[in-house]
């Protein structure tokens, strides 16, 4: 039932040359939930409305099972889509709303109603069923665009944002519902969103987009551990980039000499030739503080800074540190109980392993 | 709600006093009186004894030739509007989705154009173009396609040609506003869903423009049910509609209060018209506006 996507070298250019997706390739996988992430204006809303027939690509091949499908119309796409803003039928009922598709497959009137109430029941809208659009709260007629997209059985379901309306404890509630979802219908799913913690909680994978260009397509532990280019270490999470000239350390080893004496040794085999110039990224959970005058275990690469400010967030404590070559560092730490925080002006030592630091393309 | 009257008066409710003045002032009080001389034997200022009376409604009953009349207005203002609804609504509709301004701007322009020339002048050039000798039968002479011309003037047909032409700037702008508001995601719902375009419009677009399409219509109907000029010139005398039987009666007869009654019955019929408007606009939108 599910199908699988090949979006091969796909390009949009509107009218004025505007070049909204640029060479755009990437599969998804049957059965797979797959995020389209990015800032707004990257391209990721335009991927799916050409996946849906909304638009037509400016050149490159939208495959669907193999078959070519870039010039069907929508309407013959057999996918369905939930809008950002739900686009609901406003002067129909909601089993009229979940029931369109449905009659506009010419199903008679009986397995209609059957449809239309197990899809309701599916979504928790039971009983709703009179009720018009404008009578139902916002997550109310999200779960009702859910489900007169999920009724037809698409061979993929597009969302567009769907989640973006809603107050932060329903989305998380919605999150969990729609993953479930898809994986108890074994849905393909592909799912814009410009929320990068959206994106890792639902996704199986995610492609990262940026003016109109896939930067990174990836697993969500990928994406967020091994960034491969800059604007992916920048857009998921806080990040700390150092960029240098590789050196060589310790005889045989690589490192990057990221200013003022400060060395930051590289996992692995030399990445380039002596003398190139590198960007790494460190994300602030795997830096480890500790007071000044401690001793790290001696294979922590370190280095020593004052801690400038201090933010509790609750399950974690963030600082943002000056290391003493002059660089500035967000370094997160467990919290770990009370009295364990460092003052804005404690100096400390900051530890992490090189197999940490990831090197990214430019 | 019930709030004390009069405790508090709202200064801004000050700034409807001009259009309330000029309402009571021109509107009611003209309606009044022409409600009133339907009613009198007679023109109070000039003839001394006067007295109520229902013989000028009486006449109207009575004369099966005044009913014609009233139904052939009502007769030419229909036609007019459905034709001027299926020219308006394509055009509206263009209007409203159409994605580059320059090509809005023209499309506005070509709608608005006409009205910038007086009625008269318009309707002697449709006469220039419908007559016997007109562009249009010599065209069709020259071609073989007809024997002798077409009687396209000084009938039903001229005038309604006419008319329409004058009102569908009306209804495309009361239905490019109602179909510019109509969420084209919707559209793009319903054509995701298996809709074809076509069915989509039928399904969505049309019923959601239907206010727009009762309140044109309305406007148009009651435009051209007293439309006066367009009649008498396209129509050639040929065809008495209200409007010119209404100006007759004043100016050749001095029959104002038989001139009254049937000003009432124009009246009346656009007053139906406004709450039948109303009653199908609450069935069609449903609860949604009644909340």
């Amino acid at each position: 039932m599910s199908a699988g996507i090949e979006i091969a070298e796909v390009s949009k250019v509107y009218e004025g040359g505007v070049r909204a997706v640029d060479a755009v390739a990437m599969e998804i996988r049957a059965g797979e939930f797959f995020s389209l992430l990015g800032p707004s204006g990257c391209g990721k809303t335009t991927t799916l409305r050409m996946i849906a027939g909304f638009d037509t690509p400016s050149s490159g091949e939208i495959r669907i099972d193999g078959a070519d499908i870039t010039r069907v119309p929508a309407h013959k796409r057999d996918m369905a889509m939930v809008f950002q803003n739900y686009a609901l039928f406003p002067h129909r009922t909601v089993a009229e709303n979940v029931g369109f598709g449905l009659r506009m497959r010419k199903l008679d009137k009986a397995t209609i109603a059957a449809k239309v109430k197990a899809a309701l029941a599916m979504v928790e809208l039971s009983g709703m069923d009179d009720r018009r659009p404008a009578q139902l709260s916002g997550g109310q007629q999200q779960r009702v665009a859910l489900a007169r997209a999920i009724v037809i059985e698409p061979r993929v379901l597009l969302c567009d944002e769907p989640l973006g309306a809603l107050d932060k404890k329903l989305r998380q509630q919605m999150q969990f519902e729609l993953k479930q979802l898809q994986r108890n219908l074994g849905l393909t799913l592909v799912f814009v969103t410009h929320d990068q913690e959206e994106a890792l909680a639902m996704s199986d994978r995610i492609a990262v987009m940026n003016a109109g260009r896939v930067e990174q397509v990836g697993t969500p532990v990928e994406i967020y551990d091994r960034p491969q280019t800059r604007f992916v270490a920048d857009f998921i999470g806080d990040t700390n980039i150092f960029r240098g000239q590789r050196v060589t350390v310790d005889n045989n080893g690589t490192g990057i000499a990221a200013g003022n004496g400060l060395v930051l040794e590289l996992p692995g085999p030399p990445a380039a030739a002596d003398g190139a110039v590198l960007s790494v990224a460190l994300r602030p959970e795997k830096i480890r503080l500790a007071p000044k005058v401690d001793t790290l275990h001696p294979k922590h690469a370190s280095a020593n800074g004052t801690v400038e400010s201090t933010n509790f967030l609750g399950g974690a404590v963030l600082y943002r540190i000056s290391l003493d070559n002059g660089h500035r560092v967000l370094a997160q730490q467990p919290n770990a109980g009370a009295g364990q925080l460092y003052a804005p002006g404690a100096p400390v030592m900051l530890g992490w392993t090189p197999a940490d630091l990831v090197i990214l393309k430019d | 709600m019930g709030r004390p009257v009069g405790s508090h008066i709202n200064g801004l409710a000050l700034l409807i006093l001009p259009s309330a003045l000029l309402f009571a002032l021109f509107f009611f009080l003209p309606i009044g009186l022409m409600a009133v001389m339907s009613l009198l034997t007679g023109n109070p200022v000039v003839v001394p004894h006067i007295a109520f009376t229902t013989k000028h409604y009486q006449r109207l009953a009575d004369d099966s030739y005044y009913l014609e009349v009233i139904w052939t207005t009502i007769r030419i203002g229909l036609w007019t509007t459905l034709i001027a609804l299926l020219i308006g609504y394509p055009l509206a509709h263009w209007m409203a989705r159409i994605k580059s301004r320059a090509g809005h701007a023209l499309l506005l322009m070509a709608v608005l154009a006409p009205m910038l020339t007086g009625i008269v002048v318009r309707t002697f050039a449709w006469m220039t173009l419908l007559s016997d000798k007109g562009v249009i039968n010599q065209i069709l002479l020259s071609l073989g396609l007809i024997e002798k011309p077409l009687q396209l003037m000084y009938n039903e047909t001229g005038i309604i040609i006419g008319l329409v032409h004058i009102y569908v700037p009306f209804m495309v702008l009361t239905l490019t506003g109602v179909i510019g508001r109509i969420d084209e995601r919707l559209e793009q719902a319903a054509e995701n869903l298996g809709a074809s375009p076509l069915r989509a419009f039928f399904e969505v677009t049309l019923p959601l423009s239907l206010p727009g399409i009762l309140a044109g219509s309305l406007l148009v109907f009651a435009l051209a049910i007293s439309a006066y000029v367009t009649p008498i010139l396209l129509g050639g005398f040929q065809i008495m509609t209200l409007p010119i039987l209404i100006y007759q009666q004043i100016s050749a007869n001095f029959n104002i209060g038989f001139a009254a009654a049937l000003g009432m019955v124009l009246l009346v019929i656009s007053f139906m018209l406004v709450v039948a408007y109303n009653h199908m606009l609450g069935l069609v939108s449903g609860q949604r506006e009644l909340q």
